[in-house]
Protein backbone atom coordinates (compact mmCIF):
# COMPACT_ATOMS: atom_id res chain seq x y z
CA UNK A 1 0.00 0.00 0.00
CA UNK A 2 0.77 3.62 -0.76
CA UNK A 3 3.05 4.30 2.44
CA UNK A 4 0.85 7.90 2.16
CA UNK A 5 -2.45 6.03 2.99
CA UNK A 6 -1.21 4.00 5.44
CA UNK A 7 -0.60 7.42 7.14
CA UNK A 8 -4.13 8.82 6.75
CA UNK A 9 -5.72 5.70 7.87
CA UNK A 10 -3.11 4.97 10.95
CA UNK A 11 -3.73 8.68 11.89
CA UNK A 12 -7.68 8.34 10.97
CA UNK A 13 -8.20 5.80 13.20
CA UNK A 14 -6.22 7.32 15.95
CA UNK A 15 -8.86 10.42 16.10
CA UNK A 16 -11.14 7.70 16.12
CA UNK A 17 -10.16 6.13 19.25
CA UNK A 18 -9.81 9.89 20.92
CA UNK A 19 -13.75 10.28 20.15
CA UNK A 20 -15.32 7.32 21.30
CA UNK A 21 -19.09 6.17 19.83
CA UNK A 22 -19.10 10.03 18.23
CA UNK A 23 -19.46 9.73 14.42
CA UNK A 24 -18.57 13.55 13.00
CA UNK A 25 -20.20 14.35 10.26
CA UNK A 26 -19.49 17.62 9.36
CA UNK A 27 -15.75 18.97 8.76
CA UNK A 28 -14.86 22.79 9.10
CA UNK A 29 -11.84 24.26 8.57
CA UNK A 30 -11.69 27.60 11.10
CA UNK A 31 -9.56 29.86 8.95
CA UNK A 32 -9.07 33.42 9.70
CA UNK A 33 -12.31 34.62 10.84
CA UNK A 34 -13.98 31.76 12.20
CA UNK A 35 -11.85 31.09 14.84
CA UNK A 36 -14.46 32.04 17.34
CA UNK A 37 -16.24 29.24 16.42
CA UNK A 38 -14.58 26.60 18.21
CA UNK A 39 -15.71 28.08 21.18
CA UNK A 40 -19.32 27.52 20.02
CA UNK A 41 -18.57 23.52 20.19
CA UNK A 42 -20.16 21.93 22.90
CA UNK A 43 -18.53 18.69 24.34
CA UNK A 44 -15.25 18.86 23.29
CA UNK A 45 -12.61 16.75 23.01
CA UNK A 46 -9.39 18.15 21.60
CA UNK A 47 -6.84 16.74 20.22
CA UNK A 48 -3.60 18.61 19.31
CA UNK A 49 -1.85 17.99 16.15
CA UNK A 50 1.07 17.40 18.21
CA UNK A 51 -0.13 14.41 19.83
CA UNK A 52 -0.70 13.06 16.03
CA UNK A 53 2.40 11.75 15.00
CA UNK A 54 3.80 12.49 11.45
CA UNK A 55 1.15 15.41 11.47
CA UNK A 56 2.56 18.62 10.25
CA UNK A 57 2.41 21.63 12.96
CA UNK A 58 1.25 25.14 11.67
CA UNK A 59 3.58 27.71 11.76
CA UNK A 60 1.02 30.67 11.07
CA UNK A 61 0.62 33.56 13.01
CA UNK A 62 -2.86 33.29 15.05
CA UNK A 63 -3.33 29.61 13.96
CA UNK A 64 -3.71 27.22 16.43
CA UNK A 65 -3.11 23.50 15.79
CA UNK A 66 -5.68 20.81 17.08
CA UNK A 67 -8.81 18.91 15.84
CA UNK A 68 -11.74 19.73 18.01
CA UNK A 69 -14.56 17.17 18.42
CA UNK A 70 -17.73 18.45 19.42
CA UNK A 71 -21.12 19.12 19.29
CA UNK A 72 -22.47 22.21 17.08
CA UNK A 73 -26.08 22.94 15.84
CA UNK A 74 -27.20 19.31 16.85
CA UNK A 75 -24.38 18.17 14.58
CA UNK A 76 -21.09 16.22 15.88
CA UNK A 77 -18.70 18.13 13.86
CA UNK A 78 -14.63 17.97 13.63
CA UNK A 79 -12.79 21.23 13.43
CA UNK A 80 -9.26 22.28 12.18
CA UNK A 81 -8.37 25.18 14.46
CA UNK A 82 -5.47 26.10 12.43
CA UNK A 83 -4.65 24.69 9.01
CA UNK A 84 -1.27 23.86 6.94
CA UNK A 85 -0.08 26.22 4.82
CA UNK A 86 1.66 25.66 1.13
CA UNK A 87 3.92 28.93 2.12
CA UNK A 88 5.37 27.21 5.23
CA UNK A 89 6.78 25.21 3.42
CA UNK A 90 5.15 22.12 3.71
CA UNK A 91 4.55 20.13 0.54
CA UNK A 92 1.35 19.46 -0.76
CA UNK A 93 0.50 16.55 0.59
CA UNK A 94 1.21 17.39 3.94
CA UNK A 95 -1.01 20.70 3.12
CA UNK A 96 -3.58 18.32 2.64
CA UNK A 97 -3.14 15.53 5.35
CA UNK A 98 -5.80 16.79 7.74
CA UNK A 99 -8.59 17.45 5.24
CA UNK A 100 -7.81 13.06 4.28
CA UNK A 101 -7.82 12.26 7.60
CA UNK A 102 -11.15 13.86 8.22
CA UNK A 103 -12.47 12.14 4.74
CA UNK A 104 -11.10 9.18 6.97
CA UNK A 105 -12.84 9.98 10.21
CA UNK A 106 -16.25 9.98 7.76
CA UNK A 107 -17.06 13.75 7.34
CA UNK A 108 -19.89 13.86 5.00
CA UNK A 109 -19.52 17.69 4.26
CA UNK A 110 -16.78 20.44 4.49
CA UNK A 111 -16.71 23.73 5.43
CA UNK A 112 -13.75 26.25 4.71
CA UNK A 113 -13.10 29.48 5.90
CA UNK A 114 -10.20 32.25 4.89
CA UNK A 115 -9.33 35.72 4.86
CA UNK A 116 -9.07 37.22 1.42
CA UNK A 117 -8.04 40.55 -0.37
CA UNK A 118 -10.72 41.49 -2.42
CA UNK A 119 -9.40 42.39 -6.05
CA UNK A 120 -13.23 42.48 -7.15
CA UNK A 121 -13.06 46.69 -7.05
CA UNK A 122 -16.92 47.18 -5.60
CA UNK A 123 -15.73 44.65 -2.35
CA UNK A 124 -14.88 46.17 0.96
CA UNK A 125 -12.94 45.70 3.92
CA UNK A 126 -15.04 43.58 6.20
CA UNK A 127 -17.50 42.03 3.50
CA UNK A 128 -18.06 38.73 3.20
CA UNK A 129 -17.98 36.41 0.28
CA UNK A 130 -19.81 32.95 -0.69
CA UNK A 131 -16.90 31.09 -2.67
CA UNK A 132 -18.98 29.98 -6.07
CA UNK A 133 -15.75 29.00 -7.61
CA UNK A 134 -12.11 29.42 -7.55
CA UNK A 135 -9.08 29.64 -9.82
CA UNK A 136 -6.31 27.13 -8.31
CA UNK A 137 -2.76 28.95 -8.57
CA UNK A 138 -1.30 26.79 -6.20
CA UNK A 139 0.35 23.39 -7.37
CA UNK A 140 -2.64 20.90 -7.35
CA UNK A 141 -2.41 18.62 -4.45
CA UNK A 142 -3.77 15.30 -6.59
CA UNK A 143 -0.38 15.65 -8.12
CA UNK A 144 1.39 11.87 -7.70
CA UNK A 145 0.15 8.48 -7.72
CA UNK A 146 -3.91 8.55 -7.66
CA UNK A 147 -5.58 7.22 -4.19
CA UNK A 148 -7.97 5.06 -5.88
CA UNK A 149 -9.71 4.51 -2.31
CA UNK A 150 -10.24 8.24 -1.99
CA UNK A 151 -11.41 9.18 -6.10
CA UNK A 152 -10.90 8.79 -9.42
CA UNK A 153 -7.56 10.09 -10.94
CA UNK A 154 -9.45 12.50 -12.59
CA UNK A 155 -12.02 14.31 -10.64
CA UNK A 156 -14.54 16.37 -11.74
CA UNK A 157 -14.38 19.85 -10.93
CA UNK A 158 -17.89 21.24 -12.75
CA UNK A 159 -19.02 22.72 -9.00
CA UNK A 160 -16.40 22.72 -6.30
CA UNK A 161 -18.52 24.43 -4.09
CA UNK A 162 -22.01 22.89 -3.56
CA UNK A 163 -25.13 24.83 -5.27
CA UNK A 164 -27.95 23.74 -2.77
CA UNK A 165 -25.07 24.64 0.43
CA UNK A 166 -24.66 28.01 -1.23
CA UNK A 167 -28.66 28.57 -1.98
CA UNK A 168 -28.78 27.64 2.04
CA UNK A 169 -26.35 30.54 2.70
CA UNK A 170 -28.00 33.06 0.56
CA UNK A 171 -31.61 32.06 2.49
CA UNK A 172 -29.58 31.89 5.93
CA UNK A 173 -28.25 35.39 4.65
CA UNK A 174 -31.41 37.19 3.83
CA UNK A 175 -33.38 35.81 6.98
CA UNK A 176 -30.16 37.24 9.48
CA UNK A 177 -29.54 40.17 7.11
CA UNK A 178 -26.15 39.26 6.54
CA UNK A 179 -24.94 40.68 3.11
CA UNK A 180 -23.29 38.15 0.94
CA UNK A 181 -21.06 38.83 -2.42
CA UNK A 182 -20.63 35.56 -4.49
CA UNK A 183 -17.50 35.38 -6.14
CA UNK A 184 -14.37 33.60 -7.66
CA UNK A 185 -11.34 32.93 -5.17
CA UNK A 186 -8.34 32.54 -6.49
CA UNK A 187 -5.36 30.84 -4.37
CA UNK A 188 -1.91 31.95 -4.86
CA UNK A 189 0.79 30.91 -3.03
CA UNK A 190 2.16 33.98 -1.40
CA UNK A 191 3.30 34.72 1.28
CA UNK A 192 4.07 38.43 -0.17
CA UNK A 193 1.10 39.85 -0.68
CA UNK A 194 0.04 41.18 -3.86
CA UNK A 195 1.44 43.52 -6.27
CA UNK A 196 -1.14 46.20 -7.80
CA UNK A 197 0.08 44.29 -11.01
CA UNK A 198 -1.06 41.08 -9.50
CA UNK A 199 -4.33 42.22 -7.90
CA UNK A 200 -5.51 43.55 -11.80
CA UNK A 201 -4.23 40.33 -13.22
CA UNK A 202 -6.25 38.62 -10.79
CA UNK A 203 -9.14 40.90 -11.67
CA UNK A 204 -8.53 40.41 -15.16
CA UNK A 205 -9.02 36.45 -14.91
CA UNK A 206 -11.76 36.71 -13.18
CA UNK A 207 -10.55 36.63 -9.81
CA UNK A 208 -12.83 38.55 -7.11
CA UNK A 209 -10.79 38.31 -3.71
CA UNK A 210 -7.29 35.89 -3.45
CA UNK A 211 -5.74 33.85 -0.91
CA UNK A 212 -3.06 31.77 -0.30
CA UNK A 213 -4.60 28.19 0.91
CA UNK A 214 -8.25 26.61 0.75
CA UNK A 215 -7.79 25.12 -2.26
CA UNK A 216 -5.48 22.46 -1.72
CA UNK A 217 -8.43 21.52 0.86
CA UNK A 218 -11.36 22.15 -1.75
CA UNK A 219 -9.85 19.57 -4.37
CA UNK A 220 -9.28 16.93 -1.96
CA UNK A 221 -12.91 16.66 -0.34
CA UNK A 222 -14.14 16.96 -4.22
CA UNK A 223 -11.72 14.16 -5.25
CA UNK A 224 -13.92 11.88 -2.80
CA UNK A 225 -16.86 13.62 -3.43
CA UNK A 226 -17.43 15.72 -0.48
CA UNK A 227 -19.45 18.12 -0.80
CA UNK A 228 -17.96 21.76 0.21
CA UNK A 229 -19.14 25.16 1.32
CA UNK A 230 -16.40 27.89 0.93
CA UNK A 231 -16.99 31.77 2.65
CA UNK A 232 -13.94 34.65 2.20
CA UNK A 233 -13.92 37.33 4.93
CA UNK A 234 -12.24 40.44 2.85
CA UNK A 235 -9.64 42.54 4.78
CA UNK A 236 -8.02 44.08 2.50
CA UNK A 237 -8.82 45.64 -0.85
CA UNK A 238 -6.60 45.37 -4.10
CA UNK A 239 -6.25 48.81 -5.38
CA UNK A 240 -4.62 49.00 -8.92
CA UNK A 241 -2.73 52.45 -8.27
CA UNK A 242 -1.97 53.02 -4.85
CA UNK A 243 -1.53 56.96 -4.16
CA UNK A 244 2.10 57.72 -2.68
CA UNK A 245 0.31 58.50 0.78
CA UNK A 246 -1.63 55.32 0.95
CA UNK A 247 -1.43 53.36 4.06
CA UNK A 248 -2.74 49.82 4.67
CA UNK A 249 -4.13 51.24 8.28
CA UNK A 250 -3.78 47.28 10.03
CA UNK A 251 -6.07 48.52 12.86
CA UNK A 252 -9.61 49.15 10.84
CA UNK A 253 -8.58 45.89 8.88
CA UNK A 254 -8.62 43.92 12.55
CA UNK A 255 -11.47 45.96 13.26
CA UNK A 256 -13.54 45.23 10.23
CA UNK A 257 -12.43 41.22 10.57
CA UNK A 258 -13.97 40.87 13.76
CA UNK A 259 -17.09 42.67 13.09
CA UNK A 260 -17.01 40.26 10.22
CA UNK A 261 -16.58 37.16 11.94
CA UNK A 262 -19.19 37.52 14.28
CA UNK A 263 -21.50 37.53 10.99
CA UNK A 264 -19.59 35.00 9.83
CA UNK A 265 -20.14 32.62 12.95
CA UNK A 266 -23.73 33.18 12.96
CA UNK A 267 -24.09 32.60 8.93
CA UNK A 268 -22.10 29.48 9.43
CA UNK A 269 -24.08 27.92 12.52
CA UNK A 270 -27.43 28.65 11.60
CA UNK A 271 -26.21 26.88 8.41
CA UNK A 272 -25.46 23.90 10.21
CA UNK A 273 -29.05 23.74 12.28
CA UNK A 274 -30.27 23.41 8.95
CA UNK A 275 -28.64 20.56 7.33
CA UNK A 276 -29.66 17.20 6.85
CA UNK A 277 -26.47 15.23 7.27
CA UNK B 1 23.03 23.98 7.69
CA UNK B 2 20.16 26.16 7.80
CA UNK B 3 19.72 28.53 5.11
CA UNK B 4 19.86 31.35 7.85
CA UNK B 5 23.74 29.99 8.73
CA UNK B 6 24.37 29.72 4.91
CA UNK B 7 23.31 33.27 4.52
CA UNK B 8 25.72 34.32 7.05
CA UNK B 9 28.29 32.27 6.33
CA UNK B 10 28.83 33.65 2.70
CA UNK B 11 27.82 37.21 4.14
CA UNK B 12 30.87 36.63 6.85
CA UNK B 13 33.03 35.86 3.71
CA UNK B 14 32.51 38.70 1.17
CA UNK B 15 32.45 41.23 4.80
CA UNK B 16 35.81 40.32 5.00
CA UNK B 17 37.30 40.73 1.52
CA UNK B 18 35.91 44.32 1.95
CA UNK B 19 38.57 46.37 3.65
CA UNK B 20 35.74 48.26 5.95
CA UNK B 21 34.05 49.34 2.49
CA UNK B 22 30.11 49.68 3.54
CA UNK B 23 27.99 49.18 0.23
CA UNK B 24 25.37 51.67 -0.09
CA UNK B 25 23.69 50.20 -3.20
CA UNK B 26 23.18 46.65 -4.56
CA UNK B 27 23.17 46.14 -8.61
CA UNK B 28 22.06 42.97 -9.95
CA UNK B 29 23.45 42.93 -13.75
CA UNK B 30 21.39 41.66 -16.34
CA UNK B 31 22.25 39.49 -19.45
CA UNK B 32 24.70 41.63 -21.99
CA UNK B 33 23.95 44.51 -19.43
CA UNK B 34 27.81 43.87 -17.74
CA UNK B 35 29.76 47.05 -18.62
CA UNK B 36 28.19 48.84 -15.81
CA UNK B 37 31.06 46.94 -13.82
CA UNK B 38 34.21 47.98 -15.71
CA UNK B 39 32.67 51.48 -14.95
CA UNK B 40 33.59 50.34 -10.89
CA UNK B 41 36.58 52.14 -9.80
CA UNK B 42 39.13 50.49 -7.09
CA UNK B 43 37.39 47.02 -7.95
CA UNK B 44 37.26 43.96 -5.28
CA UNK B 45 35.96 41.11 -7.26
CA UNK B 46 34.98 38.33 -5.52
CA UNK B 47 34.29 35.22 -7.34
CA UNK B 48 31.18 33.44 -6.49
CA UNK B 49 32.80 29.84 -6.62
CA UNK B 50 35.21 31.23 -3.51
CA UNK B 51 32.10 32.27 -1.67
CA UNK B 52 30.95 28.87 0.43
CA UNK B 53 27.26 27.68 -0.20
CA UNK B 54 27.18 29.95 -3.57
CA UNK B 55 26.22 28.29 -6.46
CA UNK B 56 28.38 29.10 -10.14
CA UNK B 57 25.92 30.89 -12.46
CA UNK B 58 25.83 29.03 -15.53
CA UNK B 59 24.02 31.44 -18.05
CA UNK B 60 25.51 32.29 -21.41
CA UNK B 61 27.05 35.55 -21.10
CA UNK B 62 26.41 35.42 -17.34
CA UNK B 63 29.93 35.86 -14.75
CA UNK B 64 29.83 35.08 -11.26
CA UNK B 65 31.64 37.64 -9.65
CA UNK B 66 30.94 40.29 -6.79
CA UNK B 67 32.23 43.68 -7.76
CA UNK B 68 32.37 45.82 -4.78
CA UNK B 69 34.12 49.33 -5.59
CA UNK B 70 33.37 53.48 -6.24
CA UNK B 71 30.20 54.01 -9.02
CA UNK B 72 29.69 57.91 -9.14
CA UNK B 73 30.92 58.59 -5.68
CA UNK B 74 29.52 55.83 -3.82
CA UNK B 75 30.36 52.46 -2.51
CA UNK B 76 28.83 49.63 -4.47
CA UNK B 77 28.13 45.95 -4.77
CA UNK B 78 27.46 44.85 -8.41
CA UNK B 79 26.50 41.33 -9.06
CA UNK B 80 27.84 40.44 -12.41
CA UNK B 81 25.81 37.46 -13.06
CA UNK B 82 22.94 36.43 -11.39
CA UNK B 83 21.51 33.04 -10.90
CA UNK B 84 18.58 31.54 -12.59
CA UNK B 85 15.34 29.33 -11.22
CA UNK B 86 15.81 27.45 -14.81
CA UNK B 87 19.22 26.65 -14.13
CA UNK B 88 17.80 24.08 -11.93
CA UNK B 89 18.37 26.12 -8.39
CA UNK B 90 16.34 26.01 -5.70
CA UNK B 91 14.40 29.64 -4.73
CA UNK B 92 16.74 29.66 -1.64
CA UNK B 93 20.02 29.82 -3.74
CA UNK B 94 18.00 31.84 -6.62
CA UNK B 95 18.00 35.07 -4.00
CA UNK B 96 21.15 33.84 -1.62
CA UNK B 97 23.20 36.72 -3.18
CA UNK B 98 20.70 39.32 -2.29
CA UNK B 99 19.91 38.19 1.13
CA UNK B 100 23.93 38.44 1.03
CA UNK B 101 23.48 41.90 -0.24
CA UNK B 102 20.89 42.99 2.55
CA UNK B 103 23.13 41.42 5.24
CA UNK B 104 26.03 43.68 4.53
CA UNK B 105 23.41 46.77 4.61
CA UNK B 106 23.13 47.84 1.21
CA UNK B 107 20.12 50.41 1.20
CA UNK B 108 19.43 50.65 -2.19
CA UNK B 109 18.78 47.54 -4.82
CA UNK B 110 19.47 48.24 -8.44
CA UNK B 111 18.31 45.04 -10.91
CA UNK B 112 18.29 45.29 -14.63
CA UNK B 113 17.34 42.60 -16.87
CA UNK B 114 17.04 41.64 -20.71
CA UNK B 115 13.18 40.87 -21.74
CA UNK B 116 10.59 40.68 -24.15
CA UNK B 117 8.31 43.21 -25.49
CA UNK B 118 4.76 41.72 -25.29
CA UNK B 119 3.31 45.83 -25.21
CA UNK B 120 2.69 45.75 -28.70
CA UNK B 121 4.27 49.62 -28.95
CA UNK B 122 7.92 48.59 -27.44
CA UNK B 123 10.55 48.01 -29.90
CA UNK B 124 13.85 46.49 -29.26
CA UNK B 125 16.73 48.60 -27.43
CA UNK B 126 14.11 50.39 -25.57
CA UNK B 127 14.54 50.56 -21.91
CA UNK B 128 11.59 50.09 -19.83
CA UNK B 129 11.56 51.15 -15.71
CA UNK B 130 9.88 48.40 -14.26
CA UNK B 131 6.78 50.11 -12.04
CA UNK B 132 5.40 46.85 -10.78
CA UNK B 133 5.28 43.19 -11.80
CA UNK B 134 3.76 39.98 -11.93
CA UNK B 135 5.49 37.05 -10.45
CA UNK B 136 4.31 33.48 -12.00
CA UNK B 137 8.50 31.48 -10.88
CA UNK B 138 7.58 30.40 -6.99
CA UNK B 139 7.50 32.80 -4.76
CA UNK B 140 10.97 32.71 -2.54
CA UNK B 141 9.97 33.36 0.66
CA UNK B 142 7.82 30.28 0.95
CA UNK B 143 9.57 27.95 3.83
CA UNK B 144 9.70 29.05 7.36
CA UNK B 145 10.08 32.64 7.97
CA UNK B 146 13.43 34.24 8.08
CA UNK B 147 12.34 37.03 10.72
CA UNK B 148 15.60 38.80 10.92
CA UNK B 149 14.96 40.12 7.50
CA UNK B 150 11.12 40.63 7.60
CA UNK B 151 7.77 39.83 8.59
CA UNK B 152 6.00 36.85 7.78
CA UNK B 153 3.50 38.78 4.91
CA UNK B 154 5.13 41.47 3.61
CA UNK B 155 3.39 43.81 1.77
CA UNK B 156 4.08 44.32 -2.06
CA UNK B 157 1.89 47.63 -2.54
CA UNK B 158 5.14 49.24 -4.09
CA UNK B 159 7.67 46.80 -4.80
CA UNK B 160 9.54 49.74 -6.88
CA UNK B 161 10.06 52.87 -5.47
CA UNK B 162 7.95 55.70 -6.47
CA UNK B 163 10.71 58.19 -5.61
CA UNK B 164 13.57 56.62 -7.52
CA UNK B 165 11.03 56.31 -10.88
CA UNK B 166 10.61 59.90 -10.56
CA UNK B 167 14.05 60.32 -10.45
CA UNK B 168 14.86 58.21 -13.39
CA UNK B 169 12.25 60.16 -15.31
CA UNK B 170 13.52 63.36 -14.66
CA UNK B 171 17.02 62.02 -15.14
CA UNK B 172 16.18 60.51 -18.50
CA UNK B 173 14.66 63.57 -19.92
CA UNK B 174 17.66 65.89 -18.91
CA UNK B 175 19.71 63.19 -21.22
CA UNK B 176 17.57 62.60 -23.91
CA UNK B 177 16.66 59.05 -22.74
CA UNK B 178 13.75 57.66 -23.73
CA UNK B 179 12.25 55.45 -21.38
CA UNK B 180 8.59 53.27 -21.16
CA UNK B 181 6.63 52.72 -18.16
CA UNK B 182 5.63 48.68 -17.70
CA UNK B 183 4.86 45.90 -15.83
CA UNK B 184 7.12 43.07 -16.06
CA UNK B 185 5.65 39.54 -16.27
CA UNK B 186 8.16 37.08 -14.91
CA UNK B 187 8.12 33.20 -15.46
CA UNK B 188 10.47 30.28 -15.70
CA UNK B 189 11.85 29.94 -18.58
CA UNK B 190 13.85 28.49 -20.19
CA UNK B 191 12.35 27.59 -23.24
CA UNK B 192 10.86 31.30 -24.97
CA UNK B 193 7.73 31.91 -24.76
CA UNK B 194 5.03 31.29 -27.55
CA UNK B 195 3.24 33.75 -29.75
CA UNK B 196 -0.17 32.56 -27.54
CA UNK B 197 1.85 32.78 -24.12
CA UNK B 198 2.77 36.64 -25.11
CA UNK B 199 -0.96 37.61 -26.15
CA UNK B 200 -1.52 35.64 -22.80
CA UNK B 201 1.06 37.49 -20.71
CA UNK B 202 -0.26 41.29 -22.53
CA UNK B 203 -4.03 40.51 -21.57
CA UNK B 204 -2.92 40.04 -18.02
CA UNK B 205 -1.53 43.22 -18.12
CA UNK B 206 2.34 42.75 -18.76
CA UNK B 207 4.47 44.97 -20.70
CA UNK B 208 7.85 42.78 -20.54
CA UNK B 209 8.48 38.86 -19.88
CA UNK B 210 11.66 37.92 -18.33
CA UNK B 211 13.34 34.55 -16.49
CA UNK B 212 14.60 36.68 -13.32
CA UNK B 213 14.38 39.34 -11.07
CA UNK B 214 10.96 39.40 -9.31
CA UNK B 215 12.51 36.78 -7.02
CA UNK B 216 15.36 39.31 -6.06
CA UNK B 217 13.01 41.93 -5.65
CA UNK B 218 10.71 40.30 -3.22
CA UNK B 219 13.27 39.30 -1.18
CA UNK B 220 14.92 42.99 -1.00
CA UNK B 221 11.49 44.13 -0.39
CA UNK B 222 10.88 41.82 2.43
CA UNK B 223 13.77 43.63 4.05
CA UNK B 224 11.91 47.21 3.36
CA UNK B 225 15.03 48.08 0.78
CA UNK B 226 13.92 50.55 -2.04
CA UNK B 227 14.11 48.51 -5.48
CA UNK B 228 14.77 50.48 -9.03
CA UNK B 229 14.32 48.19 -12.30
CA UNK B 230 14.93 47.90 -15.57
CA UNK B 231 14.50 46.43 -18.40
CA UNK B 232 15.87 45.91 -21.85
CA UNK B 233 13.79 44.82 -24.62
CA UNK B 234 16.09 42.53 -26.31
CA UNK B 235 12.80 41.12 -28.66
CA UNK B 236 9.60 41.83 -29.57
CA UNK B 237 8.31 38.22 -30.57
CA UNK B 238 4.63 39.38 -29.80
CA UNK B 239 3.17 40.17 -33.11
CA UNK B 240 4.87 37.23 -35.21
CA UNK B 241 2.14 34.74 -35.81
CA UNK B 242 3.87 35.62 -39.44
CA UNK B 243 4.90 32.34 -40.97
CA UNK B 244 8.07 34.37 -42.87
CA UNK B 245 8.77 36.26 -39.50
CA UNK B 246 12.68 35.66 -38.86
CA UNK B 247 14.56 37.29 -35.55
CA UNK B 248 17.20 39.56 -36.41
CA UNK B 249 19.78 38.71 -33.94
CA UNK B 250 22.55 40.91 -35.36
CA UNK B 251 20.09 43.95 -34.88
CA UNK B 252 19.01 42.78 -31.52
CA UNK B 253 23.00 42.68 -30.28
CA UNK B 254 23.25 46.28 -31.14
CA UNK B 255 20.26 47.55 -30.01
CA UNK B 256 20.58 45.92 -26.63
CA UNK B 257 24.22 47.16 -26.72
CA UNK B 258 23.40 50.65 -27.38
CA UNK B 259 20.31 50.31 -24.79
CA UNK B 260 22.93 49.20 -22.38
CA UNK B 261 24.91 52.04 -22.75
CA UNK B 262 22.22 54.35 -21.91
CA UNK B 263 20.98 52.27 -18.97
CA UNK B 264 24.87 52.18 -17.52
CA UNK B 265 24.24 56.51 -17.64
CA UNK B 266 20.77 56.52 -16.03
CA UNK B 267 22.23 54.15 -13.57
CA UNK B 268 25.32 56.39 -12.41
CA UNK B 269 23.21 59.55 -12.63
CA UNK B 270 20.98 58.21 -10.53
CA UNK B 271 23.69 56.54 -8.11
CA UNK B 272 25.40 60.38 -8.02
CA UNK B 273 22.32 61.77 -6.56
CA UNK B 274 21.53 59.33 -4.03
Amino acid sequence: MDPRIETINRLASLVKSRIGDRQPVLGIVLGSGLGSLANSIEDQVVIPYRELPEFPVSTAVGHKGNFIVGQLGGKTVIAMQGRIHYYEGYGMDQVVLPIRVMIGVGIKTLIVSNAAGGTNLAYHVGDLMIIRDHINLLPNPLIGPNFDDFGPRFPDMTRPYDPALIRLAVQVGDELGIKLHRGVYVGGTGPSYETPAEYKYFRTIGGDAVGMSTIPEVIVARHAGVPVFGISVITNEAHDDYADDFVNDGEDVVKAANAAAERMTGLITNMIERMSL
Amino acid sequence: MSYLETIHLAADLVKSRLNGRQPLVGIILGSGLGKLADEIEDPIVIPYKEIPGFPVSTAIGHKGNFIVGTLAGKTVIAMQGRIHFYEGYGMNMCVLPTRVMVCLGIKYLFVSNAAGGTNLAYKVGDLMIIKDHINLLPNPLIGPNLDEFGPRFPDMTRPYDPALIRQAVKIASEEGIPLQRGVYVAVTGPSYETPAEYRYFRSIGADAVGMSTTPEVIVARHSSIPCFGISVITDVAHATDDDDYVTDGEAIVKAADSAADKMTVLFKRMIAEL
